[in-house]
């Protein structure tokens, strides 16, 4: 989950970087820091030997004497972290703080500057020694005066700085992965948004992206209405050419049936019964093919509601207008808050193949019930008409009916429709009819919504 | 009696010209939608056969404009186009009648004669009674002058029980009337319509009088 999360991403490459700046930080400042201790040290042992030096002097020998030896205390006892040492050719003088040993005298010491060296081995411990070599009578041998103090204090200072200097830098590394959470919340808050936009413009084929207030964003709300436009251009052309192939193909049936009247009055009655199966089995064909495409324009457009009953009264006023239907009787009984989630042109198309069928086959009367429950829309329509044996609503109700499985008349009419009703994630079965006829039941199963 | 043909397709536009000259009819003919809208604009007919796809000007747009013009004489639409969303348009536009194409010419003639009768003989054009209009010839209800869409079935079933003076008529009589003698002793289609009226006019339009039948109050 944490991979494919833009938000964890950049999280953790945010935690990971700051982590190796606090790091760096950290060796960075533990170093100056043991330097700086190291300066204070050099000086504090530079004073030390330079009040050491004014009371140095030579005796007869040229060996080095000592008028006033200095007070620290660490210099009278023995091993006591602080040394110092003078020496030359004819004599050596140390503190007593060195016992029997000696710090060890390099043959480089400077002559012009103080050096501070870290040396091992003075009592088993580390050591800064300050040394110089320095000429007190030009006539006598050099002298070299050294300081020497345990490195211990030192390492110590610098690991509890180190801790103390972590300990505030992991909290610092806290704050600042807080502020990193903070800044990619705020940093893909325009997605989140884009997120919601895009929910529109998926329920609604007209909507597009509004303007991005990001100018980073704005390529981006770009591209996508581009792809909708063109995604809505081929919706466009794709219905366009159904309705060209409707128009192209049915036109010319009409103008064949009308030849196939003037050759029956002609008396040419076999070749006019010949045009006519040729034309009722191509009209089969075109219908199929419009249905087939409207079956994909209803998976093509998602979103919208729309109220069941409206939908039911506006197709059976069309009927009610046809030479059958204006004798029929329309019983509707839908409740006035039955909603369903399907664009209302594809619920009349799914309603406009029933009604038609059931109006085709009542006597005098089409009743239509719609009711709903948890997760679930029905609508019934019965017919009083002569309805259907159960051996062809049984050949209906299987999976892979065709047209002519359930009849010629009112077969293709059904299949269509059920083919309507399996695209609008509904289910159509044949049953028979209170009323005597044959009852069409269409099941949404949770799709249901009152409103 | 003068019906206008309005077909882009030559030969279909032939044949009805011709099918409907022989039912009687003097018929003019065009072929785009302007020219349509201007001779329904400007002629009577009793009657219009209109294809929807025309070129120039659209059939719904056509039909459209005639009603807004005040022309009231029936419309019969036909259309090459199945779509339920057209069919429910041209009926709301003001069509009377809808055809899909292929259609019979037998049945065209037959529903463009059911539609001129319905308008023809009628001595009082217009029936009120209490809050209730109906136009017997344009076969339109209005309740305190807002239409209210009907079936011509329910129509018929106002228009009778409107010329029935205050009487009540029975539920057998009315079936009797509305699918002829053989029919009327099922009521049961008598009871779906008159349930319908109700819920488009309200219940107090249409009053039950037990063992009497029905009886319009005018709301």
């Amino acid at each position: 989950m944490i991979a494919r999360s833009l938000r964890w991403r950049l999280l953790l490459a945010a935690a990971a970087a700051i982590l190796v700046a606090l790091a760096i930080a950290w060796a960075f400042m533990t170093l100056l820091f043991e330097r700086h201790l190291e300066r204070r040290l050099e000086a504090d042992m530079t004073r030390d030997a330079l009040a050491l030096i004014a009371s140095l002097r030579l005796d007869a020998r040229g060996a080095p004497a000592l008028a006033v030896e200095p007070s620290d205390p660490r210099l009278q006892t023995p091993a006591g972290g602080y040394y110092w040492q003078v020496s030359n050719a004819a004599g050596t003088l140390r503190s007593r703080s060195l016992w029997d040993s000696a710090l060890r005298v390099p043959a480089d010491v400077p002559a012009t500057r103080w050096r501070l060296a870290a040396r091992r081995g003075l009592f088993g411990q580390d050591v800064r020694v300050l040394e110089r070599s320095l000429i007190l009578e030009s006539d006598r041998p050099p002298l070299r005066v050294q300081f020497a103090q345990d490195a211990a204090p030192l390492s110590t200072a610098r690991a509890e700085f180190g801790r103390e200097l972590a300990l505030f830098l992991a909290g610092l590394w806290g704050v600042l992965l807080a502020a990193a959470w903070l800044q990619v919340l705020l940093g893909l808050r325009p997605l989140a948004r884009m997120r919601g936009d895009l929910s529109a413009l998926a329920e609604h084929a007209d909507a597009r992206l509004p303007p991005a207030n990001l100018r980073e964003v704005q390529p981006l709300v770009d591209a996508i209405n581009a792809l909708a436009d063109a995604r809505h251009k081929d919706l466009m052309q794709a219905r366009r050419r159904a309705a060209d192939l409707a128009h192209g193909l049915k036109t010319p049936l009409s103008a064949l049936s009308a030849q196939s009247r003037r050759a029956r009055e002609a008396g040419a009655v076999a070749a006019a019964d010949g045009m006519d199966r040729a034309v009722a089995a191509i009209g089969l064909v075109v219908e199929g093919e419009l249905a087939r495409t409207r079956v994909q324009r209803m998976g093509e457009v998602r979103g919208a509601v729309t109220r069941l009953r409206d939908v039911v009264e506006r197709v059976a006023n069309v009927l009610e207008h046809t030479q059958k239907g204006e004798a029929i009787a329309f019983d509707v009984d839908v409740p006035a808050n039955l909603m369903l989630p399907i664009v209302e042109e594809h619920l009349a198309e799914l309603l406009g193949a029933l009604l038609e069928n059931a109006t085709r086959h009542a006597r005098r009367r089409v009743q239509v019930r719609g009711d709903c429950g948890e997760g679930w829309t029905r609508l019934a329509i019965e017919d009083d008409g002569e309805g259907m044996s159960p051996e062809r609503r049984a050949a209906f109700n299987a999976v892979d009916a065709r047209a002519d499985q359930v009849g010629e008349t009112g077969g293709l009419g059904l299949v269509i429709a059920r083919d309507l009703a399996i695209a609008g994630g509904a289910r159509l079965d044949l049953q028979a009819a209170l009323l005597g006829g044959l009852r069409a039941e269409v099941c949404w199963m949770n799709r249901a919504r009152t409103g | 009696m003068r019906c206008l043909v309005v077909e882009d397709e030559p030969d279909i536009r032939a044949d009805l010209a011709q099918a409907l000259r022989a039912a009687g009819f003097v018929v003019d003919a065009v072929a785009d939608g302007e020219s349509a809208w201007y001779q329904g604009d400007v002629e009577d007919y009793d009657a219009a056969v209109l294809d929807l796809g025309l070129p120039k000007l659209d059939g719904l747009t056509v039909l459209r404009r005639w009603r807004a013009a005040g022309r009231a004489f029936p419309v019969i639409v036909v259309s090459a186009r199945g779509d339920w969303t057209e069919k429910v348009e041209g009926i709301e536009s003001g069509a009377d009648d809808y055809l899909s194409k292929p259609f019979q010419l037998g049945e065209l003639v037959a529903r463009v004669r059911g539609l001129v009768r319905r308008g023809a003989g009628k001595l009082l054009p217009v029936i009120g009674i209490g809050r209730l209009r109906l136009d017997t010839v344009r076969m339109t209800a209005t309740l305190d002058g807002v239409p209210v869409r009907t079936s011509p079935l329910e129509f018929r079933l106002l228009d009778y029980l409107a010329h029935q003076s205050g009487r009540a008529v029975s539920a057998g009589e009315l079936a009797e009337h509305l699918y002829g003698a053989a029919e009327s002793g099922d009521t049961n289609a008598i009871e779906a319509i008159v349930a319908r009226l109700r819920r488009k006019f309200g219940s107090e339009l249409i009053q039950t009088r037990r063992g009497f039948g029905y009886l319009l109050e005018g709301a």
